[in-house]
C-alpha cells in the first residue's frame, strides 16, 4: 500500500532521517519505535506531506509529492500529529467537522459524525465544550474521531498514547486494534515498544534516522536490539 | 500634593454647580455621538480588515490603508457615472478585494516564512505605490461628488442624523453580521480560524492553506474598500492621502481592541470615533491625533493584550 524509498529528510544542516525504506501492506499495523530524535516522528510528518525530503513515497501506486499535506489527505492518509493537534479554539463538534473538510458527499458525512458521535459518545456529550478544556485522553479520542471523518485509508498516529494514563493508553490501543478489524492501515510511531509491539503485526526500530532493525512485530519483542534500545544499554555504551 | 495640607481649601467647594444641562448642551453631545458613532463604525471596519490578515497570519498588511483609499475611488467612479449607491459600495469592495489579491501574491507569498517584518515591508512598499497610482490617475486634489448621492435627515429627539449616516452604520451592521456568520457558521470561517490556529493542523485535515490565506487578503480588502466608499459618501469628496489620514487610525483601534481578538474593534471603532469626535468639539482638531495615538500607547503600555484580550498565553480565538 505505501513505499517509501530511500527517504531523507534534513532540517537545515541536519539529517533527521538518512535514507530510510519502509513498507506497509494492506490491513496491517505497522509500528515504527525508536527513542526520542530518533526520526520516527519526522518519518510520519514527511508520509502526510508535512515536510519537503528526497526520495520516492508511493501510495497505492501513486507518486506523492513532498510538501504536499492537502493532497495526500484527499488521496487517503490521515496523520494525528504528536500531541494530537487539537483546534483549541474551536469546540469539540467544530473539531469534527474540520475532518469534514474534504468530504463532498455531505448526507453520507451526516451518517459517519453520527456514528463517531456513537462510538465516542464524549464527543457528542462536549460537543459545545471548547476543545482545549477537554482532557488529555479526551481530546486523543477527539483527533482520532476527527482524522477517522475524512474516510482514510492509512492512518498514522504519532505517540498516541504521549501524556495518557495507563488505563487511557490500553483503551487507545485497543481501539487501534479495533480499526484495523475494520480494515483500516495504521502506522503507529510509538516509544512504549513492548505495548506496540503488541499490537502491530511489523515493525521497524529506528537510531539516528536509520532502520536498525524490522521484522515480524512478535519476533522483536525478544530481540536483543530492541530491548537493548529501550533499556539504553546501547546508547549509554556509545557516550561512554 | 496639593490639597492634601491644611489650609488649602477643599476642592469639593470649587465644584461646577449642578445647574440642569441647557438644551444646546444636549443637542450637541447627542448630535456629537451620532458622528462619533458614524466615524467609529467606518473605523471599525478598517480595523476589522487589518486584524483579519493579523490574525490568520500574524502580519500587518499596511497596504490596507490604500485598498480603503481605493475602494472609495472605485465607489466614486461608479456614483460619477451615476449609479446607484449599492453599485457603487460592491464595486469599492470588489476592486479592493482584486488588488488585495495582488498584493497577496506578490507582497506577502513569496515571503511566508520571512521574519514577520519582510512581509511587512512589503505592504508598506506596496501601500506607497498604491498612494501614488491613485495620485496619478486621479490627481492630488480632492475629487468631489457633484451632488448629494442621498440627502434628507432624520430627526430623533433634539439630535438629527443624515440618510448618509444611517447607511453608514447599517451598511457596517450588516457587514459586521455577514462577517461573523462566515466566521462562524461556515466551513471556509471554520478553515479560516484553524489556519489561524496551526498551519500544519488545518493542512493535515485538508484545508488549502495557501487559498485560504488568499481569501482572508480578499475578504479583508473588501471589507476595507466597502469602508472607502462609504467614508468617501459621507464626506461627498476623497482624496489619495485619506488612507493614510483615517486609514492607519484603524491600526491604533486594532490594538486598542486587542489585536489576538478580532472582536475587540467591535467595542474599539465606535469608542475611538466618539472620543476623537467629542475631542475636536470639546478640545480642538489640533489635538485629536494626539489623543487617539496617544491613547494607543497608553493602551499598549498598561494593556497590551487590548480591552478585550485576555492576558499572556492567550488561548481565544484569533478570527
Amino acid at each position: 500500500m505505501l513505499r517509501v524509498r530511500d527517504l531523507v529528510v534534513g532540517y537545515g544542516a541536519i539529517q533527521a532521517v538518512r535514507g530510510i525504506d519502509l513498507d506497509i501492506e494492506q490491513g496491517e499495523i505497522v509500528a515504527l519505535i525508536g527513542s526520542n530524535g530518533a526520526g520516527k516522528t519526522t518519518v510520519a510528518r514527511a508520509i502526510a506531506g508535512l515536510l519537503s525530503y528526497s526520495g520516492e513515497i508511493l501510495f497505492e501506486d501513486v507518486r506523492l509529492k513532498p510538501n504536499a499535506a492537502e493532497r495526500n489527505l484527499r488521496l487517503g492518509i490521515a496523520l494525528v500529529p504528536e500531541g494530537r493537534g487539537i483546534l483549541g479554539t474551536m469546540t469539540v463538534q467544530e473539531n469534527l467537522l474540520m475532518g469534514l473538510y474534504t468530504r463532498n458527499d455531505k448526507a453520507q458525512a451526516k451518517l459517519d459524525l453520527a456514528v463517531i458521535h456513537q462510538r465516542f459518545p464524549i464527543l457528542a456529550q462536549r460537543g459545545h465544550l471548547l476543545a482545549s478544556l477537554m482532557s488529555g485522553g479526551e481530546q486523543q479520542l477527539l483527533a482520532i474521531g476527527r482524522a477517522l471523518l475524512s474516510k482514510p485509508k492509512l492512518l498514522l498516529l504519532d505517540e498516541p498514547s504521549l501524556g495518557l494514563s495507563p488505563r487511557m493508553t490500553d483503551t487507545v490501543f485497543a481501539m487501534i486494534e479495533d480499526l484495523r478489524r475494520d480494515g483500516l492501515t495504521v502506522l503507529l510511531v510509538e516509544q512504549k515498544a513492548r505495548q506496540t509491539l503488541q499490537i502491530a503485526d511489523r515493525a521497524y526500530l529506528l537510531e539516528t534516522g536509520c532502520v536498525i532493525t524490522t521484522g515480524p512485530a512478535k519476533g522483536l519483542i525478544d530481540d536483543p536490539v530492541v530491548s537493548e534500545t529501550f533499556l539504553g544499554s546501547r546508547t549509554a555504551a556509545v557516550h561512554r | 500634593m496639593p490639597g492634601a495640607g491644611p489650609g488649602v481649601p477643599k476642592t469639593r467647594s470649587n465644584a461646577t454647580p449642578t445647574s440642569p444641562i441647557s438644551f444646546w448642551d444636549a443637542f450637541v453631545l447627542i448630535q456629537q455621538l451620532v458622528n462619533g458613532l458614524t466615524l467609529g463604525a467606518v473605523y471599525t471596519l478598517i480595523a476589522l480588515s487589518f486584524s483579519l490578515v493579523m490574525g490568520v497570519l500574524g502580519v500587518l498588511n499596511l497596504a490596507i490603508a490604500e485598498l480603503f483609499m481605493l475602494g472609495g475611488y472605485f465607489g466614486f467612479a461608479i456614483l460619477l457615472a451615476r449609479l446607484p449607491l449599492p453599485v457603487a459600495l460592491v464595486a469599492g469592495m470588489a476592486g479592493a478585494a482584486l488588488v488585495a489579491a495582488i498584493v497577496e501574491r506578490i507582497g506577502y507569498q513569496p515571503f511566508r516564512g520571512a521574519p514577520v517584518v519582510t512581509p511587512m515591508l512589503s505592504t508598506l512598499g506596496f501601500s506607497i505605490i498604491l498612494q501614488n497610482v491613485a495620485t496619478n490617475v486621479w490627481g492630488s486634489d480632492p475629487l468631489q461628488l457633484s451632488d448629494e448621492v442621498l440627502s434628507g435627515r432624520f430627526n430623533i429627539g433634539p439630535a438629527s442624523i443624515s440618510a448618509i449616516q444611517l447607511v453608514v452604520l447599517s451598511v457596517t451592521v450588516l457587514l459586521v453580521a455577514s462577517l461573523a456568520f462566515l466566521v462562524q457558521q461556515t466551513s471556509i470561517g471554520r478553515a479560516l480560524r484553524a489556519v489561524a490556529e496551526n498551519r500544519d493542523v488545518a493542512r493535515l485535515l485538508g484545508v488549502p492553506a495557501g487559498r485560504i490565506t488568499l481569501i482572508a487578503f480578499m475578504l479583508s480588502g473588501s471589507l476595507a474598500g466597502a469602508a472607502g466608499v462609504l467614508i468617501g459618501v459621507h464626506y461627498a469628496a476623497i482624496t489619495p492621502y485619506i488612507g493614510v489620514e483615517v486609514g492607519l487610525k484603524a491600526i491604533a483601534v486594532m490594538v486598542i481592541g486587542g489585536t489576538t481578538r478580532i472582536w475587540g474593534s467591535l467595542i474599539a471603532g465606535p469608542l475611538i470615533g466618539i472620543v476623537e469626535v467629542m475631542t475636536v468639539a470639546y478640545v480642538g482638531s489640533q489635538i485629536r491625533d494626539f489623543v487617539v495615538y496617544g491613547l494607543m500607547i497608553l493602551i499598549l503600555l498598561l494593556r497590551p493584550q487590548g480591552l478585550l484580550g485576555s492576558g499572556r498565553g492567550d488561548q481565544s480565538q484569533r478570527v
